[in-house]
């Protein structure tokens, strides 16, 4: 009954999650609304586009039925700007994540999507439009590496320059993967309590997630009577300053 | 419905999320924090759970009906259907079941203080309860009773050593931020502030993480 599973989530999991970010689809026939338990899904009406959960996407080109539309940044140009700028623009870290997803409201201005102004939900991946046509190129969204493996294997006929983009999603890999097992290095230097992983995508953080935490963990077994000696030292510090503060009040009296 | 709520249907200033997808998101981090989490988390007060059941059971009931008519065309709809709540149960049966480990791994630790026991659901009580009493009954009947008296107990705490085993709260976790802000985290050689931006991903420990995720400013990943 209890899931035998190691805490975090795994690879095929980590892919269950991604099929559910939305791409665009092409319609090849007509399709009405289907009522989903995660709501309806728009009715489909050749040849306007619609944005679907990428499960029943691939189901679709399966079948026949619809052609999708890659996202923007699944482009050789953009990626082969984001392998520059893993390369040469910053070989230390990953490249940025794509801004978060605006809105044009009734008034000319540009919100955000997520803003906290009233108490909506707040979307995170893969719930946010990263991987349809409008995404933004340049850049890599979270779920990037499983959202293109998943659409160059069924979908391969709707990708332009498709041997091209896998062989520059392999590279893009390989520099990525190396700065994952970079990451760890850098603790020789004093290991910080907080570690930033910025740009980093879901699949990189899933396979070396055992990695990382095992490093950290062993880390923090043997500072551990480090880390005691120096919070004794700064809570008696902070407890003399208080002494101080006192006696200043004092002399002020 | 009126003319309002025509005019607010279109105005992508009050543009909001519908229920089903705020549910979907819920449900999905829930799962996703419960997987990577050190210790249980709370259960849900909002009825989150008890609504996404009642929604698969009128799901399932809708396929049994749909079974019936062999329409071609509304036979792909019913694969999508079936696919889709095939989707949704193994994020609701994958959620309990990850809650189970972790009862199992430290029953008595949930069961130990009131504050703990409010983070399981009542079936998840009676789960607990049950399997302790027999485990221990077992134990008893086996071995525990040739023991003396006073050594007979599972959850002794005397002589400065805890028989009750308790998830490490210092285990290291991952953490997306959902807007900005400054993480605080205690580490080994150095407390530090790390200003950090909205959609970031984070290292850090469960212990400093744990305020950031029950305000809602981050998820674990």
């Amino acid at each position: 009954m209890a899931l035998p599973l190691p805490t975090g989530l795994v690879p095929s999991e980590v892919s269950f999650l991604s099929e559910m970010e939305l791409v665009t689809v092409v319609p090849r026939q007509r399709l009405e609304s289907i009522d989903l338990l995660s709501g309806s899904t728009p009715t489909l009406r050749p040849p306007y586009r619609s944005n679907l959960p990428l499960w029943l996407a691939i189901l679709l080109k399966k079948q026949r039925r619809a052609n999708i539309v890659p996202p923007p940044w699944l482009h050789p140009d953009s990626l082969r700007d984001v392998i520059f700028h893993e390369t040469k623009v910053d070989p230390h870290h990953w490249a940025p994540p794509p801004p978060p997803p605006v809105r044009a409201d009734g008034l000319g201005n540009a919100r955000r999507l997520n803003s906290f102004m009233d108490d909506e939900v707040v979307l995170s991946p893969p719930f946010l439009p990263s991987c349809t046509s409008d995404a933004p190129s340049g850049s890599l969204p979270y779920h990037w590496f499983e959202v293109a493996e998943m659409l160059l294997a069924h979908a391969g006929d709707d990708i332009p320059a498709s041997s091209e983009v896998r062989s520059l999603l392999r590279d893009l890999q390989e520099v990525r993967a190396a700065k994952m097992r970079m990451s760890t290095a850098e603790l020789e230097n004093g290991v910080d309590s907080v570690m930033p992983l910025r740009g980093v995508g879901a699949m990189e953080v899933s396979e070396s997630r055992g990695f990382v935490i095992g490093v950290l963990e062993g880390l923090r077994k043997i500072g551990t009577s480090t880390e005691v000696a120096r919070r004794e030292d700064e809570a008696n510090k902070a407890a003399d300053g208080e002494d101080d503060e006192g006696s200043d009040e004092e002399m002020g009296l | 419905m009126d003319i309002d709520d025509i005019l607010r249907q279109v105005d992508p200033v009050r543009h909001s999320v519908p229920p089903e997808t705020r549910d979907l998101q819920g449900l999905t981090r829930l799962w996703v924090a419960e997987r990577s989490a050190p210790e249980l988390l709370e259960w849900p007060q909002d009825g989150l759970i008890d609504r996404v059941n009642s929604r698969v059971k009128a799901q399932i009931e809708k396929v049994e009906e749909m079974t019936g008519d062999m329409d071609p065309k509304t036979n792909f709809a019913l694969i999508v259907i079936q696919t889709e709540l095939e989707r949704y149960k193994y994020l609701v049966r994958s959620y309990l079941r990850a809650r189970i480990a972790k009862v199992d791994k430290h029953a008595l630790h949930y069961l130990s203080s009131q504050e703990l026991r409010r983070r399981l659901s009542p079936t998840e009580i009676a789960y607990a309860t049950r399997h302790q009493a027999l485990l221990h009954n077992h134990y008893l009947s086996s071995f525990l009773s040739s023991f003396p008296e006073k050594l007979q107990n599972l959850n002794d705490t005397s002589g400065n050593v805890s028989m009750i085993d308790s998830p490490d709260p210092n285990t290291t976790v991952f953490i997306r931020l959902l807007r900005d802000l400054d993480v605080q985290g205690m580490g080994t050689d150095d407390d530090i502030k790390l200003p950090s931006q909205n959609g970031d991903i984070v290292i850090l420990r469960w212990s400093s993480a744990k305020p950031l995720v029950d305000d809602g400013d981050a998820e674990l990943v």
